[in-house]
Parts: C-alpha cells; sequence; structure tokens
C-alpha cells in the first residue's frame, strides 16, 4: 500500500503543521485522521492531495511518500512503530519521536529535534539536520534508546546528547556538543565537530575527523586502527566517573 | 449576601468533638451560621463523609525554591499535563506542578488552606506572587530564620530579646507566617563549605551552637505570641543514626504554651534513622514516637516517603549536597545572602532500594506509634517525600493493617528485621485521620481561632464532602475505597463556594493569605536599630527601604496582630 500526501499550498505558509497522526498504521483503518495548523484542526484532506494505491494489513506493508513544502510539518511519524514514510523535500521539528520500528527517509534537510528518544527503527536523512538529532528531551536521563540514525549531510549542535543506545552516523560534520551527556549506544562523525562526548558517561563515540575543544578531562590511553583509521583513544568523561570510549583522528585543545 | 445548605451531612469535626453525627451546616456568606433562610442554595450530602477542609501543614508549594525545581527538571512538565477547561488553566507537572495545578490538586483532595513551609525573607516576593496564583487555597509562609546574621549574633550576645525583635520586624516586612529552622546553624556554615553534625557544634565565625539557636528561638517565639509555634526541621536531616541528634533537639524544649505545642518538628522520618551506616541503617521509630508521647509540647509531621519519582528541596543546603554525592544526579545549590540557603536535586524513591523502604516503613511507623493523632500529621513533605497527591494512600495505609502488609510484600525483603512496622497492628480510624489532615494542623498553627479546621458557626465554611458512607466502608478491607474517596471530593467549598466537584475545579477562586505582625515597643523596633541597619548597608544586595513587601503583593491580606512582650 502506497499512500501519496502531497501538501496543499496555503496561503499563511509560515504556520507549523502538527502532524503526529501521519503514522502508517493510521493508514490501515478508515479513520478520520486530522492534524493541527496554529490552532485550528484540520481534516487531513484539507492539508494533503491524498492518493492511495494498493491494500495492506500490516503497518509493514504501508509506505506514506509526502511531498510539497514538507518543511513546515512537525512530528511526522511520532511513535511510529513499522512501516516506511519518505520524505521527497526537508521536514520539520520532532520527526521520528519515540519511534519503535519502520524507516523514515527524508531527501531533504530535517529540523532539529530528528528522532528524539527514538527506540527502534531506522531514519535516513540525505540532507543536514539541525540542533538535537537523536537525542534526548530537555532535562530527561536517557535520549535514543536503540535504533539508527544515519545523516549524509552535516548535523548541528547538541547531536546525540544523552544517547543511551543504538547507532548515530553523520557523515559531514557536527557541530557543538556533540554526544553531550552520551551513556550508551555508539556515535560515528565523519567529519569535525567541537567538545565531542562532554561528560560522558558510557558508550563510544568515534570522530573520525578533528575534535576541536577537546574537553580536557580526557584520559589519553593510545591509539588504536579502527576500520582502515588509525584513531586516538581517549577515556571519561572523568569529571563524570565516566567509563566511555571516545575515539578521535585528531584533536585540539582549547587555547 | 449568599447561602448556602449542606444537608445530611456526617459530619466529623474534631475540634468540636463531633464524630460522625448527621447534621446540617448552614454557610452564610463565607461563614458558617446556625441557621439560614428558606432561600439557601442547598447541597444534599446524603450521608457522605463531611469534614472541614484539610490543612497542609509543611508542603513547598510556592516560592523561589519550589520554582528552581520546575526550572531545573523541565522533564517534569511532561507528567500530569492537563488542557484549559471551564474555570480551569492548563497545567502541568507531577512534583513539582505549575501553581495552579498544585491548587487545582489540593482542592480535589478538599484541601482549603495550605502553609508553603520554607520560605526565604530576600525571596519573598516570589512566594507570594506565586500564592496569588494558588487561587483556591488560603495560604501562609513559614520564614526562614535558620542563619540569619543578626540573629546568630543576639544569640552570641545572649540577648533573646533581641532575636524576638528581629522576628518581629522581618515576619512583618515580609509578611510571614511563622518561624523556621532548617538544620540551624548547619546551612550558615555550608556558607564555610561546612556543616554542623548536631546540636552541640558551633556554627563558624559565630561561635553559637545549634542547641542555643533552637532555646532562645522558642523563646523569642512565645515572647511574641505567634500563632504557631517554631517549626523545626532538625540538624542532620537524612544520616544514618540521626535519631539521637533528634532526641537531643526535642530535649531542649520547654512547655511554655498552654494552647499549642512549643515546637512544631516536621518532616521526623528523615530524623529517625538508626545504625552506623548505610550498611546497617535501620528505623528509630520507637523512640522519637515514645518521646512525644510522653511530651504534650511536642507536634510531629509524618515526612512520609513514597515509591516513585519526585523532587526533593530544602534549605539545607549540605544535607542536598549529600544527597547530590550520592545519586550524582542533578543538583542545584542557592545561598541567600544573610539568611540561609537551599539545595534541589530529583530523586526516584525505589521499592528494590533497601533504604528507600525502610524511610517507607519509617514514616508510617511514626504516626501509628504516636499515640495522640493531635501530635503527629500527615505530610509528605510534598514534594520531598513524595508529591501530595499521595495523601489519599498514605491514609488508607494508617488505616488498614491488610493493606500495609500487602505494600510490605513489594518491598525490599529484608526491610522486615529492620523496622517494627510488620508488628503494628494498630488502624488508624477516620476521626484519627481527619485530626492528622485538618484539626490537627489548624490547631497546631494556631489558626482554629481564625476560624480554620472546623466547622462551629463563626468558622470560615471551607468544607470538603467524601464520596464515602462511614458505616458502609470498611477501611481495614476495603482500603481501595478509601483512596478513592480521599483522592476526590464530591463538593469542595471554600468560603462558602462551590470551588471543585467530582474532580473538577469550578470557579477561578480567590485566596487569602495570613500573615502576622506582632506589635512591639519603639525600643524594639529593629527598623530604628543603628546596628541593624549597618547590616542592610554594608552587606545586603538590597537597601532596607526595597526589602520589606509591600501590601500589594499579598492577595487578600489577612494581618494577625499579635502583642508582643516588647
Amino acid at each position: 500500500m502506497k499512500v501519496t500526501l502531497a501538501m496543499k499550498p496555503a496561503t499563511k505558509g509560515f504556520i507549523p503543521i502538527e502532524a503526529e497522526s501521519i503514522v502508517p498504521k493510521n493508514f490501515l483503518s478508515d479513520t478520520d485522521l486530522s492534524v493541527w495548523r496554529g490552532n485550528r484542526e484540520l481534516r487531513l484532506d484539507e492539508a494533503f492531495e491524498i492518493s492511495v494505491e494498493g491494500d495492506a494489513d500490516r503497518p509493514e506493508d504501508v509506505e506514506v511518500v509526502l511531498s510539497g513544502e514538507t518543511s513546515r510539518l512537525k512530528r511526522v511519524g511520532e511513535y511510529m512503530d513499522g512501516g516506511k514514510i519518505t520524505i521527497l523535500g526537508g521536514i520539520g521539528m520532532h520527526c521520528g519521536n519515540f519511534m519503535s520500528g519502520g524507516t523514515i527517509e527524508i531527501q531533504g534537510n530535517a529540523d532539529g529535534w530528528l528522532g528524539r528518544e527514538m527506540s527502534g527503527g531506522t531514519i535516513v536523512c540525505r540532507g543536514d539536520v539541525a540542533d538535537y538529532c537523536a537525542s534526548g528531551y530537555r532535562g530527561g536521563r536517557k535520549g535514543m534508546k536503540g535504533g539508527k540514525v544515519e545523516v549524509f549531510g552535516r548535523a548541528g549542535d547538541f547531536l546525540a546528547e544523552n544517547l543511551a543506545g543504538g547507532t548515530v552516523i553523520v557523515h559531514g560534520d557536527a557541530g557543538d556538543m556533540a554526544g553531550a551527556e552520551l551513556r550508551g549506544g555508539t556515535l560515528i562523525v565523519h567529519g569535525n565537530c567541537s567538545r565531542p562526548a562532554a561528560n560522558m558517561k558510557e558508550g563510544s563515540c568515534y570522530v573520525y575527523g578533528t575534535a576541536r575543544g577537546m574537553i580536557p578531562t580526557f584520559r589519553k590511553i593510545g591509539t588504536v586502527r579502527h576500520e582502515g583509521r588509525t584513531l586516538i583513544q581517549f577515556a571519561g568523561d572523568l569529571a563524570n566517573r565516566g567509563k566511555g570510549n571516545l575515539f578521535v583522528k585528531d584533536y585540539e585543545y582549547l587555547d | 449576601m449568599t447561602e448556602l445548605l449542606v444537608k445530611n451531612a456526617c459530619v466529623i469535626d474534631p475540634l468540636q468533638g463531633i464524630n460522625g453525627e448527621v447534621m446540617d451546616i448552614a454557610i452564610l456568606d463565607g461563614r458558617i451560621v446556625e441557621a439560614v433562610s428558606d432561600a439557601a442554595e442547598v447541597i444534599d450530602a446524603r450521608g457522605m463523609l463531611t469534614m472541614p477542609g484539610g490543612v497542609d501543614s509543611h508542603t513547598h508549594i510556592c516560592g523561589t525554591k519550589v520554582n528552581f525545581g520546575r526550572y531545573m527538571s523541565p522533564e517534569d512538565m511532561r507528567a500530569g499535563r492537563t488542557p484549559r477547561r471551564g474555570a480551569m488553566h492548563a497545567t502541568s507537572g507531577y512534583s513539582v506542578p505549575t501553581t495552579y495545578g498544585n491548587s487545582y490538586r489540593y482542592s480535589v483532595m478538599g484541601y482549603t488552606t495550605l502553609l508553603e513551609g520554607a520560605m526565604a525573607p530576600l525571596e519573598a516576593r516570589h512566594t507570594h506572587e506565586e500564592f496569588t496564583y494558588t487561587p483556591l487555597q488560603d495560604t501562609m509562609a513559614n520564614t526562614l530564620f535558620d542563619g540569619n546574621w543578626s540573629i546568630l549574633e543576639a544569640i552570641r550576645d545572649g540577648d533573646t530579646k533581641r532575636v524576638a525583635a528581629i522576628i518581629a520586624w522581618t515576619l512583618k516586612a515580609v509578611k510571614g507566617f511563622g518561624v523556621k529552622l532548617t538544620n540551624p546553624g548547619g546551612t550558615e556554615a555550608w556558607q564555610w563549605g561546612k556543616n554542623v553534625t548536631c546540636i552541640r557544634d558551633p556554627v563558624p565565625y559565630f561561635e553559637v551552637t545549634p542547641a542555643e539557636i533552637i532555646r532562645s528561638v522558642v523563646e523569642a517565639n512565645e515572647l511574641l505570641h505567634l500563632p504557631h509555634s517554631v517549626h523545626l526541621h532538625c540538624n542532620n536531616l537524612g544520616t544514618p543514626g540521626n535519631y539521637t541528634c533528634t532526641l537531643g533537639s526535642f530535649g531542649l524544649i520547654p512547655d511554655l504554651n498552654p494552647k499549642r505545642q512549643t515546637l512544631y518538628a516536621t518532616h521526623v522520618q528523615f530524623h529517625a534513622y538508626g545504625g552506623s551506616g548505610w550498611k546497617d541503617f535501620c528505623s528509630k521509630s520507637e523512640p522519637i514516637a515514645n518521646y512525644v508521647n510522653m511530651r504534650p509540647q511536642l507536634v510531629i509531621d509524618m515526612g512520609q516517603v513514597m515509591f516513585g519519582r519526585t523532587t526533593t528541596m530544602t534549605a539545607d543546603g549540605p544535607m542536598e549536597f549529600n544527597l547530590y554525592r550520592l545519586h550524582h544526579d542533578k543538583w542545584s545549590n542557592h545561598d541567600v545572602e544573610l539568611e540561609t540557603g537551599s539545595g534541589i536535586i530529583p530523586v526516584v524513591y525505589r521499592r528494590k532500594n533497601l533504604v528507600n523502604s525502610i524511610m517507607w516503613a519509617i514514616g508510617l511507623e511514626l504516626a501509628l506509634l504516636t499515640k495522640s493523632p493531635w501530635q503527629c500529621l500527615l505530610t509528605t513533605d510534598n514534594p520531598n517525600g513524595a508529591p501530595f497527591v499521595k495523601y489519599p494512600e498514605i491514609a488508607a495505609l494508617l488505616m488498614s493493617k491488610r493493606y500495609r502488609d500487602a505494600e510490605f510484600e513489594t518491598i525490599h525483603p529484608d526491610t522486615g528485621s529492620r523496622v517494627p512496622l510488620p508488628a503494628i497492628e494498630r488502624e488508624l480510624d477516620w476521626y484519627e485521620i481527619a485530626v492528622m489532615t485538618r484539626a490537627g494542623g489548624a490547631k497546631a498553627l494556631g489558626i482554629q481561632d481564625l476560624g480554620k479546621g472546623h466547622l462551629a458557626p463563626g468558622a470560615d465554611a471551607d468544607i470538603a464532602i467524601y464520596p464515602l458512607k462511614i458505616d458502609e466502608v470498611d477501611p481495614s478491607a476495603e482500603y481501595q475505597k478509601v483512596i478513592d474517596g480521599l483522592s476526590r471530593t464530591e463538593y469542595t467549598i471554600k468560603r462558602g463556594r462551590i470551588v471543585a466537584r467530582r474532580g473538577e475545579c469550578l470557579v477561578h477562586g480567590s485566596n487569602a493569605t495570613f500573615w502576622v505582625a506582632p506589635k512591639v515597643s519603639d525600643d524594639y523596633d529593629m527598623g530604628r536599630d543603628p546596628d541593624f541597619i549597618e547590616k542592610f548597608d554594608r552587606y545586603y544586595t538590597v537597601r532596607m527601604r526595597n526589602y520589606p513587601v509591600q501590601e500589594e503583593y499579598v492577595n487578600q491580606s489577612r494581618c494577625i496582630v499579635t502583642e508582643a512582650e516588647l
């Protein structure tokens, strides 16, 4: 079953739409779905041109394709547990919150909080992601607990903050405080980032580029070979009695 | 003129000695009267349990400390979200909810009067502003004097009258209600990075001991004829073996007041620990309760711990630092200039944790072993032991041995060898629960003469009607019914208006704040005392003339003027 949702052009294009109902399993039954634009509730067909091809009994067989000005859409795929969502453009904040299964593919850029507190499934973003990708909630103790997030562009600040499980891979650079409060799982940044893994407790963080503003409370252990690269291994964060591993290609401390 | 008649109410009103009598209650313009005209609006209570509105004698609901708890735990706001509905604002939060969240949840449980347990004088405006937005309860604030430099100096000089004069000036300035001592001396020592271990340790620089502080402030409190006694959070909170320190503090207290206690010791559960460390940690509720049983001058409150997530917050800065070292989670620490300090950390009390299980048992033991319910009031030190929404569960635990045994099965298996709880058969009755949740609180706070905590003609018409028939429900077996009934009133009436009905709050409400202004002679007016003025000029970040809280900060000000012996 393939559900295509093409956003209708809006007169006030700046108002975000909260679309937590766009989850594959919701298209299995004929229930009326709605989204919120500002303080107005809209039927799904008021906001989108909907076309459905085929039939499905399980969420795994449902693919939702979103097109148009989708970067205004928030909370798409929240609590998703199976199936696939493909977004042809960019996506707004909080895409894939709490997701536990299935796949979200974003062809464009993603705004903040992509895959926050997810526990399973896969998110692939072909463009850049903004801040707090694969992170936890503000003040919360555990961020992403499982699954995989792969970003082919760059990531913003606080990437994988409070990561507690699963894998996060960023092929470009990441911003400040990547992997802050890391407590499990694996974070891999192919490019550069600054202050990686600050206050980490457990888990692993790999930086294949340069770690700028390296946190001084990590103990240097030596060099290791990892997937054809030579990386420098650190243990820490000692400030948090941490037992984590930080691997960097290169690093520089703050002056 | 608004009239209301509550018919066929099964009334328990301990201050009047009424126990389960079916009667009518007449209300005229917010006060209880003998009779009303036929034009009165009638509520048929149909024999349901009817008590005076609840009085929480120690809770933390308003002020900078509470607000910082909200600020540092945004994740707490994910729980307890309710949308705007009728007269109700949107609320959020579980252990430190928004002010409206506090007010609505208390009101739905039938509480109409709240005492904020600790207000730093310098930050009083914030507390009063939040009081304004706690619309369904009358409020009052205990004012912190544990580390007040002027008071410590006066105690060093042995001048109790000066201590009283400083308390009088400050209470009047900040619109405070009672005198709170939190870890007396300890919070001041914390400003040097130290603590006091018990009542005989001198405070750095001032060289006075907590014992001297407690004794002189208690005497000063009685010189001022304040409605409430000194409200003490003993030294050495939360440390194994601290019960000796608690008994030592209790031993300092003479019986000075015929009308009420001379000392209110708060959250005594946290102060009734035996053992020399966490390995042999055990309950010492028995010696504490026995001591209280022998001394009518003492009133304590439980400070019951209930399992789950909450936030601890107190002016006891060094204690919170020790907790931080135990939990290694978030921690906030705050120093209030010449007055006090504070600390906050979020905690989770777990059934699987032996220490937490023992703490849970100690609170219940204190309530069950203290013979007179007037001497042990029901609190959780909200939110330190648990959020106040757990009160109905605590009442049910106290009323049902079977419920206690069922819960006991679920906690850490070694608890049985460390606590006397399984051997205690006592089950409290409705009358005793009424004392512990309203009448006792009103008496201990000294507000029964102001029309709180009872339903005699002339009293404020604060009434809670619970959907419980006390002759049909057996609390010992049907404890779930007790919990459900006490959690949601059929009607909560505040000053003659129905403010909550079956879980819905119906009106915006308009609360009053009680505060005390002791009348002292000109010789003891600290506003003219050169040394006191110099303290402001030299050390405070605010000027003396900007320090007092203006009356416009106080919503419906109810000033209590006392005649001090000064």
